[in-house]
């Protein structure tokens, strides 16, 4: 998803500005106005929502990016987990939605929000989902293995703590919510099995997030849905059609104007330039960012399907690299 | 004696629960355990590796038959160990310091012991002076390094620095992966090989222990 924010926020050099909502909410609109856009993206880190499921179970924050459930959760963790949706936010996540705030009662900025999606988050939370997805996919039932168990009450803590980060975005002001479901990919789900009949998309990530796509159109919140992953047409197709979002971001392996084909156009595809690789001058020099530009741009003119140019995703900041990340984006607005 | 075939099946199609049934049969029967492992497990991964390069197979199937092959590995290693049969290789993985991701260093751990390699998984956000130590202490002779983020790639030099640094550089063979890592950033930063997915780094592993 959008950079903006990230490449703003480093050059405050003041790691306050996280915990602080005016600020955070400055750094947003500054790289809104920076890139050209109405859109005010807010800063992506999809840690926090893990962190506030975490935190609510009682583990030590130090502890939480590398915590992993080692069993499933028991029923009544989980049926917690849902009943406790009114607890206060910790400061960092208050502080992104004063951000939101921030963008949607002091400017003229479309109010944007961001979350990760249920799947990928299920996936932050077992140390090996691959595994016990297959599984599940090849009939294993939660009855049978602990590992399907552990990822099945997983996604359904994981949904919980999504809506509830959803619907504190929307308090907030949010009139549209980044979805990001980075994890569901062919890494994660295996084409094989997918092809062959399986309902591992639509159990672990369809289904869902049609229950995040139902709480977002009851306020009239636009989903834009981003997946950077690698991933076959069919499941774009299907997170176009199932999910109708407004907008779909994708990573750049993928050709969007291939993938207009499987996109309704009343759909905005966003991306996809490979803002992964802009850290090296080796891997992605400047004139490759313009060529890919220029390409991108008039394909997408010629096959004429609604897109807004933008990078594929936001985890790119390399100090030792930092200018030359920012030229490259600068080249990518040119013209 | 037991149909050994299955066991070949069962590894092929990540059926850890047969495997190790047969595996057991096996071992009751009076198999030699390094027979089971050359003749059926790891021309099972081979062609569990063949299967992913031809896209028959995927990440999920890789690491199903990684764990079928694991769950006959642990009633096999301690014979092993007792009748002195010596590793393929013995390689220190980990994500790099900063780095949190671990799928992609946990797929190509499993591959590679099931390749024959023992791995000593450092597990990840691994400071530079844990893969001194596993190479000082642990005699590892490859050192796989992972990394997810372009924000912790710069890790990897400082990983290899301090392997310099330590004096333990030339005992070791390093290899890097990860979704940003390019092989021009491999080379930049001295690593002796790059692989792009985890099938490959098996055979970029065995190039490094071939004799030459």
């Amino acid at each position: 998803m959008p950079i903006g924010a990230d490449l703003v926020l480093h050059e405050e050099c003041d790691p306050a500005v996280l915990l602080d909502a005016e600020r955070l909410g400055l750094v947003v609109a500054k790289a809104a106005l920076r890139y050209k856009t109405p859109l005010a993206f807010p800063l992506m880190d999809l840690r926090l929502e893990k962190a506030d499921l975490l935190q609510f179970l009682g583990v030590e924050e130090a502890a939480v990016d590398s915590f992993h459930f080692d069993t499933a959760p028991d029923e009544e963790t989980v049926a917690g987990v849902r009943m406790a949706d009114g607890r206060a936010f910790s400061k960092r996540i208050a502080a992104n939605h004063g951000a939101v705030r921030h963008i949607a009662e002091r400017t003229n900025l479309f109010p944007v929000g961001m979350l990760i999606g249920p799947f990928s988050l299920m996936t932050k939370l077992v140390a090996d989902p691959i595994s016990a997805v297959a599984m599940a996919g090849a009939g294993v039932t939660p009855e049978d293995d602990e590992g399907v168990r552990m990822v099945e009450r997983c996604l359904a803590m994981s949904l919980a703590t999504v809506l509830r980060s959803a619907r504190g975005q929307i308090a907030a002001g949010a009139k549209a919510m980044i979805v990001c479901e980075p994890a569901a990919n062919t890494v994660y789900l295996s084409p094989r099995q997918m092809r062959s009949g399986s309902d591992i998309f639509e159990r672990f990530v369809l289904a869902p997030n049609r229950v995040l796509r139902g709480l977002l159109g009851e306020h009239g919140v636009d989903l834009f849905f981003h997946d950077c992953g690698e991933l076959l047409p069919e499941m774009i197709g299907k997170f176009a059609t199932e999910l109708r979002p407004a907008m779909i971001s994708l990573g750049s392996s993928r050709k969007l104007w291939e993938d207009a084909a499987v996109v309704p156009k009343d759909i905005v595809l966003f991306g996809n330039l490979p803002t992964k690789t802009f850290y090296s001058d080796a891997a992605m020099p400047v004139e490759e960012v313009r060529r890919l530009t220029q390409e991108l741009a008039a394909r997408m003119k010629e096959c004429g399907h609604p897109h807004i140019l933008g990078s594929e995703c936001d985890v790119l900041h390399v100090a030792e690299a930092a200018e030359t990340i920012r030229r490259k984006v600068e080249v990518m607005l040119e013209d | 004696m037991p149909d050994l075939q299955k066991l070949y099946d069962a590894v092929l199609e990540g059926d850890q629960k047969t495997a190790v049934a047969v595996t057991q049969e096996a071992l009751a029967a009076g198999c030699a355990p390094m027979e089971l492992i050359t003749k059926y497990m790891v021309p099972a991964m081979d062609e569990v590796g063949r299967r992913f390069e031809c896209e028959e197979y995927f990440v999920p199937e890789l690491l199903l038959s990684a764990r079928a092959m694991k769950g006959s590995l642990v009633l096999l290693r301690p014979l092993l160990a007792e009748s002195g049969v010596q590793p393929a290789g013995r390689v220190a993985i980990g994500t790099v310091k900063g780095d949190l991701h671990d799928i992609g260093k946990n797929l190509v751990a499993s591959l590679l012991e099931g390749g024959g390699f023992e791995v000593i998984d450092l597990g990840a956000d691994v400071a530079p002076e844990k893969f001194i130590s596993a190479v000082k202490e642990r005699g590892a002779n490859i050192v796989a390094l992972s990394a997810l983020l372009t924000v912790t790639m710069p890790a990897m030099r400082t990983t290899i620095d301090a392997l310099k640094q330590a004096g333990v550089r030339d005992q070791v063979k390093v290899m890097v992966g990860g979704a940003p890592v390019t092989p021009q950033f491999a080379t930049e930063i001295g690593a002796d090989g790059y692989s792009d997915n985890a099938s490959a780094a098996v055979g970029l592993a065995r190039s490094f222990v071939r004799p030459e």
